[in-house]
């Protein structure tokens, strides 16, 4: 029993850390942006999780007709699991759900490069990405 | 002329070992015919496996042909033929002559059913060998031989089916004809004496020697099929491997084994990642590189099995889109159409959801598993 308990307070401990870790990484990823967000725009103060809202569940309709929307592969619901349009899972945006979300710059840059081209039908601005990452975080 | 049959004395024509191939090939040629003719594909194994079985009963009544009881042996049938002239006379007006065992009309259709179910067999063996690559023959049976094959096959198939309603309408004009009860005659073995066969001198059976034949062919089929069967299929690519092409390309969709299509048609997909089928899948110029180079070297060019020989021929108009080829297809055009659209598949293109083998490029029928998609609500 009592190493049973030690073994939890362990096993949570480190869980904890690995998330501090991702949480570490993903603050990085949104300093960044926001370096680049206030040398697009000296007026930016900070990213705001319900423009990211609004950005996740609007339908431009300006990219490649099959994509209108963010939501057409991440459903409405970031807690939720999407698909692909070829029928692969998406893991949960929500980042209380998938929590190494938004922790790889690299394959944060690929994506948001690919998936705005698809449903923007152009690159999103600094801005744009970090209110996403900021309501994804909140979720 | 016969009298009243049900009087004459009763003979026994057809020993048990006769009796029970006949009715065993009976119920295998059912199986053979179904599975066949109908599907659905993944039944592929049952029809393997009855014609393994009719093989195996091929092999033991052309033994008893030589070692069985007078009306089993094979030597009575080409004597039998000898007599085909005189037996069509007969029937034309009606009056046939009763013969005891196959008359020579019966003769005649019994070697052409074996020797038709033997070709059926080593037929069977090539297409299985060459497009399924499984079998004896899959180390050494190309595509483009087994795609030969497979049109013998189903011409052979049709023959056998032709074969059977002769052989069942002459059972019948005999029985109507001359009142012998045939169809009994093969479940007892007894049927009533023939009244010109008084004289004959009947061979006996001679079980030892059919045993120790068969014993020894066994062994003989044994010593070719072993090593044979622990043979490589001819042309089976390697399973999908790429480290870098499964986490890019796989995101997204399954990742398409490489021999799904020819080099020419990986080279467009590569170069046009920015307008990937609707969407913008863009890579950076070091994986482009590696992916090609894995693709291009494991491309339909390389492999021999059957999805890369046929899916190499693609769609002119969408020489990128495998859904598109006339091959893909035609092997899909009897599912419904909302099968694609439900949940769990998505996509014609999610080739994964059904062919549980996909990863491996072999795509074989017994893999099919196509999921439940009739409950309600189940479209996106």
């Amino acid at each position: 029993m009592k190493r049973a308990l030690i073994f939890l307070a362990l096993a949570s401990l480190s869980w904890g850390s690995a998330m501090a870790f991702a949480d570490d990484r993903r603050d990085a990823i949104l300093a960044d942006l926001a370096a680049q967000a206030v040398a697009a725009d000296p007026a930016f103060t900070a990213f705001s999780a319900d423009r990211g809202k609004a950005f996740f569940l609007a339908t431009p309709s300006s990219g490649k007709p099959d994509t209108p929307s963010c939501t057409t592969c991440h459903t409405k619901d970031p807690k939720a699991k999407g698909q692909t349009r070829a029928g692969k899972e998406i893991l949960p945006m929500a980042v209380s759900k998938t929590p190494d979300r938004f922790t790889d710059a690299e394959k944060v840059a690929k994506w948001f490069l690919r998936n705005c081209s698809s449903v923007l039908g152009r690159e999103c601005t600094a801005a744009e990405k970090g209110d996403f990452i900021t309501n994804m975080a909140a979720q | 002329m016969a009298g009243d049959v049900t009087k004459r004395t009763q003979v026994r024509i057809w020993d048990l070992p006769t009796r029970l191939f006949h009715w065993l090939l009976v119920f295998a040629v059912i199986v053979e015919a179904k599975t066949g003719f109908f599907g659905p594909a993944n039944s592929l194994d049952w029809h393997v496996w009855a014609g393994y079985a009719i093989a195996a009963l091929l092999a033991g009544r052309l033994i008893w042909g030589l070692y069985g009881s007078e009306y089993s042996r094979a030597d009575r049938l080409f004597s039998a033929l000898r007599h085909l002239p005189e037996h069509i006379g007969g029937l034309l007006r009606l009056k046939p002559k009763h013969y005891a065992g196959h008359n020579p009309a019966g003769s005649l259709m019994i070697l052409g059913l074996i020797l038709v179910l033997l070709a059926l067999v080593a037929t069977g063996l090539v297409v299985l060998g060459g497009t399924e690559k499984q079998g004896l023959l899959a180390g050494i049976t190309p595509y483009d031989v087994a795609h030969l094959a497979k049109g013998a096959h189903q011409v052979l198939a049709y023959s056998l089916m032709a074969m059977v309603v002769g052989h069942l309408v002459g059972v019948a004009t005999e029985m109507l004809l001359l009142r012998v009860p045939l169809i009994r005659g093969m479940i007892t073995g007894w049927l009533p004496k023939a009244p010109h066969a008084a004289s004959e001198i009947l061979r006996p059976a001679r079980p030892m020697l059919a045993a120790l034949s068969i014993a020894f062919s066994a062994l003989v089929v044994t010593a070719v099929a072993l090593p044979l069967s622990t043979h490589k299929g001819l042309g089976v690519p390697a399973p999908v491997s790429n480290v870098l092409y499964v986490k890019e390309c796989g995101a997204c969709h399954w990742s398409f084994h490489p021999s799904l299509l020819p080099r020419k048609s990986w080279a467009l997909i590569m170069g046009s990642l920015d307008q990937h089928f609707g969407e913008d899948a863009s890579l950076s110029a070091e994986a482009v590189k590696e992916i090609s180079t894995y693709l291009d070297a494991n491309a339909a060019e390389t492999a021999d099995t059957e999805p890369a020989n046929r899916l190499r021929g693609v769609s002119e108009a969408e020489p990128m889109r495998i859904t598109a080829t006339p091959f893909w297809r035609h092997q899909h055009d009897e599912l419904p159409p909302q099968v694609f659209r439900s949940a769990k598949i998505k996509s014609k293109a999610n080739c994964a959801a059904c062919h549980r083998d996909a990863l491996t490029g072999r795509f074989d029928d017994q893999n099919i598993d196509i999921p439940d998609t009739s409950k309600a609500g189940e479209t996106q």
